[in-house]
């Protein structure tokens, strides 16, 4: 057999390397998705349009309209957090409300913060008036009667209409938790600047002509000089099936994504390479020549199998080589190789399966380039290559089940992100080989079926 | 109807022989071939005539191993090509209806193709191509892509491709349909000169050809064959034909057949 498998797969390399169109498909139309949509999907992060914060700053228009000390201590709280681009001037002159707000609303910036007037003050007024009231008790009390507090402007932010709500609670709860950061030091201030009175004076009505200066000396001194580091840290990790920790990116969603769905592409021109050879009688003259027709259904799974690896490579040479340089992240393959290529091996495997099926099933080439096209396309949604699986509603997700796309996209993420290995992949694995021998076997029993060719 | 013809000269080895060959395909009310049984020596040509839906093609792809009979017989220089097909199978050469050969491949690369796979190569095969597209007068065009051919030259590209192994039975299934009278005189000299060496069964719809070219003709129609004999004695069986077509429609009638 392989004496007359080797002069096959030449054949369809060389039919394939002169079908232009095809060529496009099969290559140049992975790439160009994987590009475009990678860089899409980077942008939107970047600008926290996917539900996080993403990976670069979210453009901040940062209005301090009380001029004291809340505005700068805001400020740097926010610069801390890594998460806004605060500009406070346009062109070089100081931005007025009203600009700000223009600029958010036409989409220019996605936000705007504006400090009012009276906040220092309100905020410190409030502040001293809380550590008096909580220190005070008894005769005291009596001696500095309770204040009510003041009313603190509230800060205003003004949001693109386009920011999701996602984005728009993570900018809310940042301010929240940067002014409670401002309102405690305040406080501490204030209760330390109370504290020694406080006491002094307690100390003054209980020992009466006993107090002295030297016994002022000996009240401790309250340092507000706080160590702020928080005494309880959070630590995210991802959950993981080897010892990888590397937090997916959307590089490493979509180099997998797209490959698969180029892969699977391959149906349209092998799809159509065997439907031609049937309607040019071309199969029945292969058919008479001393080989099998599982010789000839090798010939081209072999050959298209070589494309789809070879389509594979480049598309990782893109993620890995080009997309960073358009400035993406390097695209991590995970820590096992081998398994990556068992997983594209078997995808190739079952696109091949599905487009000699194809092949064997259209009664024009119309049919078989639309119909291949359209199923790949649908295979691709419901498989989780456009849209991630965990954001479908529970009966696609069910129904994403049935997808080989989506099996190979999860076994490429069980590599890629996860750490996975060929044990944690085997299942996909092996469903992506029973799709192949399922569609190859319907294929040959269908040219048989049709009384077209002997199968030896 | 006569179904057990053996038409033959027998003092030549017999290269085909098929015996009481039946096919019906399934859900089919009456087979396509029934009972057809024909023997021919080496070095003849028998034109297998009938009308639409005769059988024609039928009988030829069992004869030539594409498709299973229901029931009957064949044999090529007497090996069985129903239970050993692959044998066969490199003694047969089939010009297939349709111009069967790879467009944007060039004549040169179709015929290194299939010569590779008859298990040609090198230098033998590399000369046995030049011999073959020059036997069609192709030489010059041997590295153009089908694609780019005329009709005639397809046609005769095709004619190439089956030869390529030099078949000792050659199955010629309409090779000269749709295209011009060089191409179809060149095409039949040339099979003329193979009569010697290669047994031939040619089905055509153009009478004169099989005048010209076979040496028995066998006319079928619903499955088996109505009539054989040298084109001579048929034309002189039949009372005021004239030619083999007019034996044609005296025995097929002149109803359209689709």
């Amino acid at each position: 057999m392989m004496g007359k498998l080797w002069p096959n797969i030449l054949k369809e390399l060389l039919l394939l390397f002169r079908d232009y169109m095809g060529l496009l498909v099969i290559f140049l139309m992975p790439v160009a998705l994987v590009i475009v949509v990678t860089l899409v999907q980077q942008n939107l992060m970047q600008q926290g349009f996917l539900g996080s914060m993403g990976e670069t700053k979210t453009k901040t228009f940062f209005l301090d309209r009380d001029g004291q000390t809340v505005g700068p201590k805001l400020e740097e709280i926010l610069k801390k957090a890594n998460t806004l681009e605060i500009i406070k001037e346009l062109k070089g002159t100081t931005i007025d409300v009203e600009t700000a707000k223009d600029a958010v609303a036409r989409g220019d910036y996605q936000l705007a913060i504006i400090v009012p007037e009276g906040t220092t003050k309100a905020f410190i007024y409030n502040a001293k008036q809380a550590a008096r009231n909580s220190l005070s008790s008894g005769d005291t009390k009596n001696a500095s009667p309770e204040k009510k507090t003041v009313v603190v402007p509230d800060l205003i932010v003004y949001f693109d209409p386009t920011v999701t709500e996602t984005v728009r609670t993570s900018v809310k709860n940042s301010l929240k938790m940067a002014l409670i950061d401002i309102e405690t030091d305040e406080k501490i201030k204030a209760f330390a600047a109370r504290l020694p009175i406080e006491i002094e004076a307690a100390e003054k009505k209980a020992m009466g002509d006993m107090w002295s200066d030297e016994v002022k000396k000996s009240l401790p001194v309250l340092s507000i000089a706080w160590d702020k580091t928080p005494i309880m840290a959070v630590k995210e990790n991802a959950a993981q099936l080897g010892k990888q920790t590397k937090i997916p990116s959307a590089i490493q969603q979509n180099i997998p994504a797209w490959t698969l769905f180029g892969m699977f592409f391959i149906v349209v021109p092998l799809g159509g390479s065997l439907l031609r050879e049937r309607q040019s009688g071309m199969l029945v003259r292969l058919l008479t020549l001393p080989m099998s027709c599982l010789t000839i259904l090798t010939g081209k799974i072999v050959a298209y199998v070589l494309i789809c690896m070879a389509q594979f490579g480049l598309v990782l040479a893109v993620g890995k080589f080009l997309l960073p340089l358009l400035g993406t992240a390097v695209l991590e393959v995970g820590s096992s190789p081998m398994t990556l290529i068992i997983i594209a091996l078997s995808a190739a495997l079952a696109a091949c399966g599905y487009g000699i099926l194809l092949g064997t099933m259209a009664r024009t080439y119309e049919q078989a380039s639309s119909f291949g096209a359209v199923s790949v396309v649908i295979a691709a949604a419901i498989g989780g290559i456009m849209v991630p699986v965990f954001a479908m509603p529970s009966l696609m997700q069910k129904i994403s089940l049935f997808s080989p796309l989506s099996w190979g996209l999860n076994a490429f993420l069980d590599v890629f992100v996860r750490g996975g290995n060929i044990r944690s992949v085997l299942s996909d694995v092996t469903l992506l080989v029973l799709f192949f021998l399922v569609t190859t076997l319907t294929a040959w029993f269908n040219l048989s079926r049709k009384g077209r060719i002997r199968i030896q | 109807m006569e179904n057990h013809k053996v038409i033959a000269d027998t003092s030549r080895a017999i290269a085909l022989s098929v015996q009481g060959l039946t096919k019906t395909y399934s859900g089919a009310a009456r087979p396509a071939v029934n009972g057809l049984t024909i023997s021919i020596p080496e070095g003849e040509a028998l034109g297998l005539l009938g009308p639409n839906g005769a059988g024609k093609t039928t009988a030829i792809s069992i004869m030539s191993t594409l498709m299973k009979p229901t029931s009957g017989s064949v044999a090529i220089c007497g090996i069985d090509a129903v239970r050993r097909p692959s044998e066969v199978k490199n003694l047969i050469g089939y010009v297939p209806q349709e111009v069967a050969l790879y467009p944007t491949l060039s004549a040169r690369e179709n015929l290194r193709f299939l010569g590779r796979i008859y298990g040609m190569k090198g230098r033998e095969l590399e000369d046995r191509i030049v011999e073959c597209l020059d036997f069609v007068g192709l030489a010059e065009s041997a590295d153009q892509y089908v694609a780019k051919f005329s009709g005639g030259m397809k046609r005769r590209a095709n004619l190439a491709a089956g030869i390529l192994n030099k078949p000792k039975v050659l199955f010629l299934d309409e090779p000269t349909v749709g295209i011009d009278p060089q191409s179809r005189n060149l095409i039949l000299e040339k099979l003329a000169t193979m009569k010697e060496s290669t047994t031939m069964i040619y089905t055509t719809h153009y009478m004169g050809e099989v005048e010209n070219l076979c040496s028995s003709v066998a006319i079928m129609d619903a499955g088996g064959i109505i009539v054989e004999g040298t084109p001579e004695e048929l034309i002189n069986r039949i009372p005021g034909c004239a030619n083999l077509e007019d034996v044609f429609i005296a025995l097929t009638g002149r109803n359209l057949r689709d």
